[in-house]
């Protein structure tokens, strides 16, 4: 019997073979996606730190070229064209790999998880330290900056905003406070979460932004004009973990309520205490009553751009999200905004949740002095300063107080209030969440449960299910 | 004088004899051969059994040394509620999704079929939606079903108060904008197989005196079935696995509204940094899609017999 007589496909055996095959190889792809690769659990290489010896000299990596994985952003924009006298002041070369923000994080956590060493220095927000830092994927830089051989005397670290400051640095300890443990990344710039609202419209009307968050729910109705598809406030509500940390977080910290709290060496959520179903009930009823109709699809652009349009007359989220809208040619709303702290809470707080981009150092990288020369000028005086006073964009909130009290202030002529509000809230201005590993899975239930109050489920019940389900999840983890 | 030349036979056939194949690459003969089976190897089965592996493991960004765990990550999965939301919402997208686009591209292809001036300019425009990445579809659908700056209200005079993407007008707007992609897909497959019909059968019907929709009926769909049949397997199995343009419109919201099985893998893998958990979901997904495409391609077989006669 020949081979061909044991089997002899026909037209149809062919048809099945690859309707079959066609349907393994789609599938297989995305499997071997969802894996990636082994360098996630491996060893970190060395610090590298210590190596660094004598005195400090900027030209001490001359000749190497750096890859930097950054996403678009004010502060990158107004950065980019520094980045010549960076090379001709330490003689380092960097290439800049840009990726939208929308899929920035997917090709970091690829990136990181893979390795392969492939970027030096990356932007990074807060949150992602206690994702990234577990594995080993971020390097401390606490080590670069004692030392005074890799670290220019002027460079001044404690010039960077406390919150700040403290809010990149953790242990990876549950129930550990942020400040404690490694310093994993530098603060570059952030913004803190106000309101910023259309003081022309509200001049118009002879009324003023609310003091208390039910004064801020009652003028958001009032605002409302769905005839004329006007309304009263904007802020995020889509299926994400970034709806929660701006006005939300921000609100919800302000009223008193928490995430979790420390029971021996476990985490308890408690984001179903009676004064967070309370305060969750009230946001929700906020969205249907003054939102954007389609609030549960809306990211900070459809905010901002609503705002900017004159369609929503308040937005509660990122100063630097709403800033552009008031450069003039750059929405039909431009020079109409002003900024307010938001609603304080009963006991007159004003505590506020932050964002940070900082730039961090990839344990994998082999130029990890360049890499830190890098960092340390980016986030130095003199380059921020003058990129407040070049960026095209602008360059909300530079992360020094020196910047900010000099060149920063000298830009905020047309942007009435802001300079206030930032004043106010600045010194409780920080990260609201508690550290914990779990934090995107846990925080885009948040989001989830906030939907299916928003679609109608009643707010405790939902709030148990989640609380019960998230603190499962975070002890799960640690 | 005539002379005759004697009849030329025919020279015999020089018999040259093959050159002999030199021994080096008679040695890389197997080699050069298996080159496609490891290409398979490498390219294919190796990923797919990687990812089906870490299905058993603990390995999530967190966890720095993995290590197996058996069916674990496949019981967490299958008692998860937002697991079986994701089967009925990926069941319920792909029947609704491949019934409308088949039932709307067959009227299409018969629409077309009719070769008009309108009919061929159609024609080309039909691929027009085929031709924009879906990813980058959702983007245009999203800002045309925004209630505030959307073109659809405005043109439908529903105001800014009418959602699209709400609770529960969501996954009916996903499905329409999946619709748009892909209706003409089938369109195009079911056009050319109406063109690939012989003509005869028609032509005596017609002579016969049968109505348009007999001749329809009676001859162009059970000749046509298998062609149908193709553009429901391949709509159906896309749509099992369906992902860009419902995660660009809604990334699985609002609450578990549009969550499909991949956007519950992706999130698990690619936003939690679970890899186990989302190979687990991965894994899960192939075999809902192997079954369905066996089973489906069986059905085609039959049809295909059907149609050539073969088989009652």
């Amino acid at each position: 019997m020949t081979r061909r007589e044991l089997w002899t496909p026909n037209r149809r055996d062919l048809l099945r073979m690859f309707g079959v095959g066609g349907a393994a190889v789609g599938a297989s792809s995305l499997l071997a996606a969802c894996g990636l690769g082994t360098g996630g659990g491996g060893p970190a290489t060395d610090n590298g730190a210590a190596e660094v010896t004598g005195g400090f000299d900027w030209r001490k990596a001359e000749g190497t070229e750096i890859s930097v994985l950054q996403t678009p952003h004010p502060y990158q924009v107004a950065f980019q064209p520094l980045l010549a006298e960076f090379t001709e002041l330490t003689g380092i070369t960097v290439k800049a790999d840009l990726v939208a923000e929308a899929d920035y994080f997917t090709r970091l956590n690829t990136e990181l998880a893979s390795g392969a060493g492939n970027y030096d220095a990356f932007m990074t927000g807060a949150y992602f330290i206690w994702t990234y830092g577990p594995p080993g994927w971020m390097e401390d830089l606490k080590p670069w900056l004692q030392n005074s051989s890799a670290t220019n005397p002027d460079y001044d670290f404690e010039d960077i905003y406390e919150g700040l400051r403290r809010s990149t640095s953790w242990d990876f300890q549950v129930g550990s406070p942020l400040g404690t443990g490694g310093q994993w990344a530098i603060p570059w710039g952030f913004e803190t979460n106000v309101l910023c609202y259309n003081k022309t419209e509200f001049d118009r009307r002879g009324i003023r932004p609310a003091e208390t968050f039910d004064d801020l729910m009652q003028l958001a109705t009032d605002l409302t004009d769905r005839a004329n598809n006007k309304y009263g406030i904007a802020f995020r509500g889509s299926r994400s973990w970034a709806t929660i940390h701006p006005g939300f977080m921000t609100q919800f910290t302000r009223e008193g309520c928490k995430d979790y709290e420390k029971q021996g060496d476990q985490l308890q959520a408690t984001m179903n205490s009676p004064e967070a179903v309370d305060f969750t009930r009230k946001w929700v009823e906020l969205a249907r009553s003054a939102g954007p109709t389609s609030w549960t699809n809306y990211e900070y652009p459809d905010c901002t751009g609503d705002l900017g349009a004159g369609t929503a007359m308040m937005v509660y989220d990122a100063d630097s999200a709403t800033y552009p809208q008031n450069i003039a040619g750059n929405s039909a709303q431009a020079g109409n905004l002003a900024w307010h702290p938001g609603p304080a809470g009963p006991d007159g707080n004003y505590g506020t949740n932050l964002w940070t981009w900082s730039l961090a150092m990839n344990s994998a990288s082999e130029k990890k002095l360049a890499a830190w020369l890098f960092i340390q000028w980016a986030t130095g005086k003199e380059a921020q300063t003058k990129a407040v006073q070049t960026g095209q964009a602008g360059f909300a909130d530079p992360t020094r107080k020196s910047v900010f009290d000099g060149a920063f202030k000298q830009t905020l002529g047309n942007f009435p209030g802001y300079q206030e509000t930032f004043e106010k809230v600045i010194g409780s201005t920080d990260i609201k969440f508690t550290p914990q590993t779990q934090f995107f899975e846990t925080t885009e239930e948040w989001a989830v449960a906030l939907q299916d109050i928003y679609a109608g489920q009643d707010a405790k019940t939902r709030l148990d299910a989640l609380a019960a389900a998230n603190t499962t999840a975070v002890n799960r983890a640690s | 004088m005539t002379t005759t030349a004697p009849p030329r036979t025919p020279a015999p056939a020089v018999q040259r004899e093959p050159r002999p194949v030199p021994a080096w690459r008679r040695g890389l003969r197997p080699y050069v051969l298996s080159i496609p089976a490891v290409l398979i190897i490498v390219g294919i089965l190796y990923p797919f059994v990687l990812g089906a592996y870490y299905a058993f493991l603990n390995y999530a960004a967190v966890v720095r040394r993995p290590v197996f765990i058996g069916l674990q990550n496949f019981a967490e999965i299958l008692s998860d509620p937002a697991f079986w939301t994701s089967v009925r919402v990926t069941l319920h997208y792909a029947v609704v999704a491949t019934v409308v686009e088949t039932v709307l591209g067959i009227g299409i292809a018969l629409l077309l079929n009719r070769s008009t001036l309108v009919g061929r300019v159609f024609e080309r425009v039909l691929i027009l939606p085929l031709m924009i990445a879906p990813v980058i579809a959702g983007v245009i659908w999203g800002l045309m079903f925004n209630p505030q700056y959307g073109v659809l209200n405005y043109v439908l005079g529903l105001g800014s108060t009418f959602d699209w993407l709400g609770e529960s007008t969501a996954i009916w707007s996903v499905i329409l904008v999946d619709v748009w992609i892909y209706t003409p897909f089938v369109a195009i497959l079911v056009l050319a197989g109406i063109r690939s019909l012989p003509k005869e059968p028609f032509e005596a019907s017609a002579v016969d005196g049968a109505s348009w929709f007999y001749m329809f009926r009676r001859l162009m769909l059970p000749m046509m079935w298998p062609y149908i049949l193709v553009a429901v397997i391949f709509r159906f199995m896309d749509c099992l696995k369906i992902f860009d343009h419902v995660f660009v419109l809604t990334a699985g919201g609002p609450g578990d509204a549009t969550r499909t099985l991949q956007i519950g893998a992706y999130q698990n893998s690619i936003i939690q940094l679970q890899y186990s958990q989302g190979s687990t979901y991965m894994f899960l997904l192939w075999v809902i899609v192997f079954v369905t495409a066996r089973y489906l391609v069986s059905v085609l077989g039959k049809a295909q017999r059907r149609a050539a006669g073969s088989e009652e």
